[in-house]
């Protein structure tokens, strides 16, 4: 156990610098010149003073080595765009917006996702069931930035009962959260549905309600327990999902998080902060797998062979 | 997207055992056309595919031709999803953008397979210290948003078109088809009939080309149509934040992000290929659904 | 939980609904209220910003958001009047004397720590906007003064000597001097750039990068910078010990900064914002939000245009076919929908000289049957060309048009879209070959005709279009040192002639002159202003009971 943790964290070393070093290859691949923000052509001092401030003017191997020396102390460098601010800075205030839109999306999924699937999965083939089902098929198939479009058209525009836009009360966080949260609930939903249905043939179940255990204990006690299991585990590919969808819904709903500003970081060339993002975001989607896998395998002791 | 759909539910199938292939194919064709919901899904695709294929073809309607005057029309019999505004047949424009949404959703898909078979048939087969070194970097890598990748590698490249958007959408996100197919192939490697195979001489390529790729055919056939509905999403993010494919060329994405500015006062525009993308998803993931329990039927939902 | 499932059932039901209304809903209907002049009782504006400042020092910043905002909490030299000429501001008065200006300050110029706004503060700050450390991309603003450009280029080593030698000099703490590298006579307007402002010394000594950040700014304007959110918000208040602060109606100005133009509306119409900063309004929705009443535009000083590399089109009589077929009025009416102007030319109608340098050159409708005589008269016609624009909101739009338009000439023209980092550099100059026609605009820096005709001359770095010629650049530099306002619009007007007058070389066509489009509450409609530099001055707006 401890021995599968430790090979896993070891790991994780290597491939955080082959992400660092395969983005900022593709970052150096990239045409166009962070300092020519409008049509006005930039003079050449003006050019080489940039560089120059910015260390653009040395190669590239040294810039990489400098880079890594950053992320190792945690220094993700300056913007060359917001001049005002470092990427430090960036991540320091835009992230944890960003943090809670994801947080909050994963609560209603939770929230609404999981009983919707132990309901369905209680009484199959219902009416409930259908409807749960059918709501987390659309869930998934309708492109999230129609469902964005038609909430705040009307929930907002036509009837007023909340903000349009922006990240300050609660009220403003209700839509991106919800349009964000409905693919994580149509998952759940259906991913709780199957777990459950799955664990009430499992003989132990048969057993318990030989025994003559009441019905709700039995799900309460034993099926429910089981049947989360798989969204612990699910925690992890959502959130790449989750990422994902900040892109457009911070877009849509402008929430001052970093999935938006990372679109117009990469069309305006400011590689340290896109580097910073990128290997940010990458770092977490690694750690976030590690702890998932651990978890997994405290959770769920069968797995631990299973996985060299 | 398409990570989260398949995390969960390739997870039967990927502990599987092989899929015998006798009869396999007609055995799940038997099961295939019981389940209902997956049929029409099916059918549905089908008209999807026939309608993008045939309707510019027989349309009195040239899809770029610039007409002002007939501009932001709403549904009508000659125009039965009405005119964006420059006066354009949405009905033949959308049938186009289905060919070009499509076509980079199999295009990608394909993609994804290609580079995640070879992957994880190498891994898999090879096995031992390379297996280990490959699927750490993939326990790693699982569920990495492919979003960021894409806008960087459709930055790199600079002009959007088809083959770029395939590039883009396929580079970060083969990871779960790897791990997928190596399981097929580490399963399959233990049966009889290939350690007979190895036994009696034959060649590796032999063996891994005439036993084990033929007999993950399966799982990769549903693989395609759990990872369409992603990729197909995915190219419609990526138009929808601007980088789409030129005009006057549009896939379903690049129209719907032209119908949102006028959403207020032309809906169908913003509405029409939104929903021609949620229908297309919604058929894939049946379709999946359908072909999982048909192939593999030990998985299949009570 | 178990209550929340009817929720999630209803918002199935919300969406498939939805789904349905929002194919026969209209927009919405704004009550029109009279117009009323009581000044209400809250003076606090809430409006939208269009994008984050990327800096709020005067120095480094470029953009025009960082600019209102700048031009909102600190006291310019002079700023601009109607006219565009430049009326006093914390300059009460200037004097020219051929190369050398002097600017004589007011003596109650303060900055909000208390100290005094003197000329030393802008001698400090317009040597450090130039001092290579800093490197500011907007250094070249102040490159028509002496040895700017040189101490802006120097080494490190050299840079102390060079500084010594900008023409800019502090007579006393009231008097400015500056010398110039010619007569330039818009020098006075363009000090009203934010690049032409005043820093403190001290507090950007002290903090560093970190001196914009609101606990540590300060600065010298109607308004103070009391919070600033990045990417969320900025927040304005009235600094009651400004010089003219008895005269600014708003206590406070809430912004949000709000970057996609669909949500910008869409929080207008909520009523959550009472103004636009003029940032733009998605076209595809214009038609409709010009029946608003709370539509407001404004003539600006830009100019829209296609080039043409002469390269690939080498032949003056295509090009001329080509700028004659475009129906620049269709354009406008269905495509950019903003009201603009058909551009006639390359100077835009408002500038001061318009009417001695235009001569209505380009055909606001297309005159097809010029053009195609025109057209037949070209020896090797390029019927295949491309043409390239820049992905942002709109273009794509008008490149759709033109196509179409050219079609009827028998040109293939094959649209193609880049973004926009990399547009710039494909365009070179010298331009990449696969270009045959590409879009760009121009919006003004200061209100001489110079800042769009030296565009065209052959060393121009804005120069997209291989155009070349001696003569060009002669009548340009022959301006540049023509003090005269009504010999110099002469001189415009032979250039203007020479790139797009009847025997002009058309290297460009240009399709439209901009307008800036706005929304305000009509509470606000009287006093919020948007000048032809895309400016608007917030201590003079007044928020009206309506």
């Amino acid at each position: 156990m401890a021995a599968y943790i430790i090979r896993r964290l070891v790991w994780t070393v290597p491939v955080v610098l082959l992400v660092i070093f395969m983005t900022f290859m593709l970052m150096k691949q990239i045409e166009g010149n962070p300092f020519r923000k409008s049509e006005r052509a930039v003079p050449a001092a003006v050019q080489m003073n940039l560089e120059r401030k910015f260390s653009l003017d040395r190669p590239w191997y040294v810039q990489y080595a400098n880079y890594v020396k950053g992320v190792a102390t945690g220094d993700l460098g300056p913007s060359l765009v917001l001049r005002d601010r470092t990427v430090n800075d960036v991540v320091a205030e835009q992230f944890p917006r960003s943090i809670e839109l994801g947080l909050l999306a994963f609560g209603w999924a939770v929230l609404l996702g999981v009983p919707a699937g132990v309901l369905a999965a209680l009484k199959p083939n219902s009416r409930f069931d259908y409807g749960a089902m059918l709501f987390s098929n659309v869930g998934f198939a309708l492109p999230n930035f129609l469902v964005a479009t038609l909430l705040i058209y009307f929930v907002s525009v036509k009837w007023g009962l909340l903000p349009t836009s922006g990240w300050t009360t609660w009220q403003h966080k209700i839509l991106p959260s919800f349009t964000l949260g409905l693919v994580p609930m149509a998952y759940f939903a259906r991913l709780v549905r199957g777990t459950m249905l799955e664990t009430l043939q499992q003989d132990y179940v048969r057993t318990a309600r030989a025994k003559g255990l009441r019905r709700r204990r039995i799900v309460t006690v034993h099926v429910l327990r089981n049947s989360l299991i798989p969204v612990v585990t699910a925690a992890a590919p959502l959130l790449g999902y989750i990422i994902t969808g900040s892109f457009i819904v911070e877009n849509i709903f402008a929430v001052p998080g970093i999935g938006r500003y990372y679109v117009t970081a990469v069309s305006a060339r400011d590689y340290s902060v896109v580097m910073g993002l990128t290997v940010l975001l990458s770092i977490i989607v690694i750690v976030a797998n590690l702890v998932v896998d651990i978890l997994y395998t405290v959770l769920d002791p069968r797995t631990r062979e299973a996985r060299t | 997207m398409s990570a989260v759909q398949i995390a969960g539910r390739i997870a039967g199938v990927d502990a599987g055992a092989p899929i015998r292939q006798s009869s396999l194919w007609q055995d799940a064709w038997r099961r295939y056309v019981r389940n209902r919901g997956a049929v029409a899904a099916g059918a549905v695709f089908l008209v999807i595919l026939a309608w993008c294929l045939v309707a510019p073809l027989v349309s009195p309607h040239d899809p770029n031709e610039v007409d002002f005057t007939n501009a932001y029309q709403g549904p009508s019999w000659s125009h039965p999803f009405g005119t964006d505004q420059f006066g354009r047949d949405l009905f033949t424009r959308a049938a186009l953008g289905g060919r070009i949404s499509i076509g980079i959703g199999f295009g990608a898909t394909l993609a994804i397979l290609g580079i995640g078979v070879v992957y994880g048939s190498v891994s898999g087969f090879v096995g031992g210290k390379l297996d280990n070194g490959l699927m750490r970097f993939l326990d790693a890598l699982y569920g990495l948003p492919y979003l960021p990748f894409a806008i960087l590698a459709l930055a790199i490249i600079g002009t959007v078109n088809f083959w770029t958007m395939v590039v883009a959408l396929s580079i970060a996100s083969w990871f779960i088809t790897a791990r997928v197919v190596r399981g097929q192939i580490i399963t399959l490697k233990e049966n009889d009939y290939v350690r007979a195979a190895k036994a009696v001489g034959v060649r590796w390529y032999a063996v891994l080309g005439r036993h084990l790729l033929p007999n993950t055919l399966g799982v990769l056939v549903i693989t395609i149509f759990l990872e369409l509905p992603g990729v197909i999403l995915g190219e419609a993010f990526l138009s929808f934040l601007g980088l789409g494919i030129n005009p006057p060329d549009a896939s379903w994405g690049s129209m719907a992000q032209d119908g949102r500015d006028a959403y207020r006062a032309h809906p169908h525009i913003i509405i029409i290929p939104s929903l021609a993308i949620a229908t297309l998803v919604l058929c894939a993931n049946f379709i999946a659904d359908g072909l999982r329990d048909a192939l593999d039927p030990r998985t299949k939902e009570t | 939980m178990r209550l929340r499932i009817p929720v999630l059932l209803a918002a199935a039901a919300v969406v498939a609904v939805a789904m349905v209304a929002a194919g026969c809903g209209g927009g919405g209907e704004q009550e029109r209220a009279g117009s009323g002049g009581q000044k209400a009782a809250s003076q606090v504006l809430k409006m939208a910003w269009g994008a984050e400042p990327p800096s709020l020092d005067p120095g480094l910043a470029t953009d025009t958001t960082s600019s209102n905002v700048l031009l909102n909490m600190m006291d310019p030299l002079v700023r601009l009047g109607p006219d565009l000429q430049p009326v006093p501001a914390l300059a009460e008065s200037w004097d020219v004397d051929g190369k050398v200006v002097t600017f004589h300050l007011r003596d109650d110029g303060r900055w909000t720590n208390g100290d005094p706004v003197t000329a030393h503060d802008f001698e400090y700050s317009w040597k450090r906007t130039l001092d290579p450390k800093l490197a500011a991309d907007y250094a070249y603003q102040l490159y028509g003064i002496v040895g700017a450009e040189a101490y802006n280029n120097a080494k490190p080593a050299q840079a102390a000597a060079l500084r010594d030698k900008v023409g800019v000099k502090a007579l006393d703490d009231r008097t400015l001097r500056v010398t110039l590298t010619s007569a330039q006579p818009w020098f006075v307007q363009q000090a009203a750039h934010h690049s032409f402002l005043a820093v403190h010394e001290p507090t950007v000594e002290r903090y560093g990068a970190k001196w914009t950040e609101p606990q540590n700014i300060v600065t010298n304007g109607p308004f103070k910078l009391a919070g600033w959110k990045h990417d969320a918000s900025i927040t304005l208040v009235k600094n009651a010990d400004w010089r003219n602060a008895d005269r600014v109606a708003l206590d406070r100005v809430e912004g949000r900064i709000i970057v996609d133009g669909t949500t910008r509306v869409q929080a207008f119409e909520a009523g959550e914002v009472d103004a636009l900063d003029g940032g733009g309004l998605p076209p595809a929705d214009m038609p409709r939000l010009k029946q608003l009443p709370e539509y407001e535009k404004y003539p600006a000083l830009g100019t829209y245009y296609y080039g043409f590399n002469l390269k690939n089109i080498p032949d003056l009589n295509q090009r001329r076919a080509m700028a004659f077929a475009i129906d620049r009025q269709s354009i406008i009416d269905n495509v950019a929908q903003a009201d603009q102007i058909p551009a006639t030319g390359m100077v835009p109608k408002g500038m001061p000289g318009f009417e001695t340098i235009q001569q209505d050159f380009l055909p606001s409708r297309a005159d097809l049957d010029r053009a195609k005589q025109f057209m037949a008269r070209v020896d090797d016609p390029k019927r295949k060309i491309t043409l390239f624009y820049n992905d942002s909101p709109g273009h794509k739009e008008i490149a759709v048009a033109v196509q179409a338009m050219w079609k009827e000439l028998g040109i293939d023209a094959t649209i193609k879209a880049q973004e926009f980092a990399q547009y710039l550099e494909f365009l070179g100059p010298p331009p990449n070959d696969a270009v045959y026609v590409y879009r760009l605009g121009w919006i003004a820096d200061y209100g001489d005709p110079m800042n769009f005709l030296e565009l065209w001359t052959s060393k121009s770095g804005n120069n997209n279009s291989r155009f070349a010629d001696p003569a060009y650049d002669r009548l340009i530099e022959q301006a540049r040192n023509t003090p005269n306002d009504e010999q110099r619009y002469e001189i415009y007007r032979q250039a203007e002639a020479m790139l797009t007058g009847p025997h002009g070389r058309l290297p460009i066509a240009p399709i439209y002159w901009y307008t800036y489009t706005n929304l305000e509450r009509e509470s606000v409609q009287d006093t919020f202003e948007i000048n032809p530099l895309d400016q608007f001055d917030l201590s003079k707006v007044v928020l009206k009971e309506t």
